[in-house]
């Protein structure tokens, strides 16, 4: 079911009619009445030639654009690194408890061969030892984050 | 080719090449949607305008939008804000044209007529539509998108502008008829 006003329409955008609308416009006076107004709204709109595109319009976006993309960058270089940061620190408990047991296992362990002070001197060797680690870990985060960069996609600026 | 979409995540990021391919993609629509916005005043500001807008927000694009309606609604608001700012009243356009003389028919009219001062004659929000509707050949789903209208808001605003085209083709003096029975 198609009403004047979507007929107004087609024509005014001079798209075709299908059988039913051109079979409405047959019986419909007002319809019959509009066609050459609307026929002229047609042609004018379809005279309107394309504005042309004039010359460096992206060279002066990218100009205008420069200090946003840094700040952009910089944006998510900070979230990149929070991201990092918190997927890093969640497992951190859980790692201390671990290390905590394995050192306290490996203590008691050592002292049944080894004199005490012998045993706490191997465990607190390997006490820093694990320490290194964790900082080198830890420390690792922020600088691999910053790099990780934005190019999502190899791409000559 | 790179998605628009995918394209935007790394405007977000900062990269400068996904923007200058994106406005390479675009600039011609966009263009072409802005000088019909505003008659040709201050096109290539307001291009301009809309891409910085398009990387002050690209943080808050999401993921699996379509990028031409998230451009097209930046650049419509551009215009809105331009006309805001310089009070572009279009009504005083249209009475200009409905006060010509009507004399000589509709051929007469047809001829003296173009686009740029048809669309003039209409309010912003009508011309709006048609522009995206007729020019760009939007769909009116995504018309009404770009517009944050209903689709039947977009439909009476077509309807409307129709009328107000059809009334200043004829020289302002014949209004158009009351829609008819439904056949």
């Amino acid at each position: 079911m198609i009403g004047c006003e979507d007929i107004d329409e087609l024509r005014a955008f001079g798209r075709p009619l299908d059988a039913e609308a051109e079979a409405h416009v047959r019986a419909c006076a007002r319809c019959r009445e509009l066609s050459p107004a609307l026929g002229a709204v047609s042609a004018a709109l379809a005279a309107s030639s394309a504005p042309g595109v004039p010359a460096g319009l992206t060279a002066r976006v990218m100009a205008a654009a420069g200090p946003l993309l840094a700040a952009n960058a910089a944006r998510a270089t900070r979230w990149r690194l929070a991201r990092a940061l918190a997927a890093g620190l969640a497992p951190l408990p859980a790692i201390l408890v671990l290390d905590f047991w394995l050192v306290r296992a490996g203590y008691d362990l050592l002292t049944r061969f080894l004199p005490d002070a012998l045993s706490l001197y191997v465990v607190a060797n390997w006490v820093g030892f694990l320490a290194l680690l964790l900082g080198l870990t830890y420390g690792a985060i922020p600088f691999l984050a910053a790099r990780q960069g934005p190019a999502l996609h190899p791409r000559s600026a | 080719m790179e998605a628009d979409e995918t394209l935007m995540v790394a405007v977000a990021a900062g990269d400068g090449a996904a923007l200058a391919e994106l406005c390479r993609r675009w600039e011609q629509p966009l263009f072409r949607l802005l000088a019909r916005q505003t008659g040709g005043r201050d096109v290539d500001d307001l291009h301009q305008e809309t891409w910085l807008r398009v990387v002050r927000a690209a943080g808050r694009f999401t993921r699996g939008r379509p990028f031409r309606p998230w451009l097209f609604q930046i650049a419509i608001n551009c215009c809105r804000d331009w006309a805001r700012r310089r009070r572009v009243d279009p009504l005083e356009q249209t009475a200009e044209l409905q006060t010509e003389p009507a004399a000589g028919g509709t051929a007469r009219i047809d001829a003296a007529l173009d686009a740029e001062r048809l669309l003039a004659a209409l309010p912003p929000a009508q011309r709006e539509a048609v522009v995206l509707r007729y020019y760009h050949d939007l769909p009116e789903d995504e018309v009404a998108e770009i517009l944050d209208c209903p689709r039947g808001t977009v439909k009476s605003r077509l309807h409307q502008a129709i009328a107000r085209l059809v009334s200043v083709v004829r020289g302002g003096g014949k209004a158009v008829p009351a829609r008819g029975a439904r056949v």
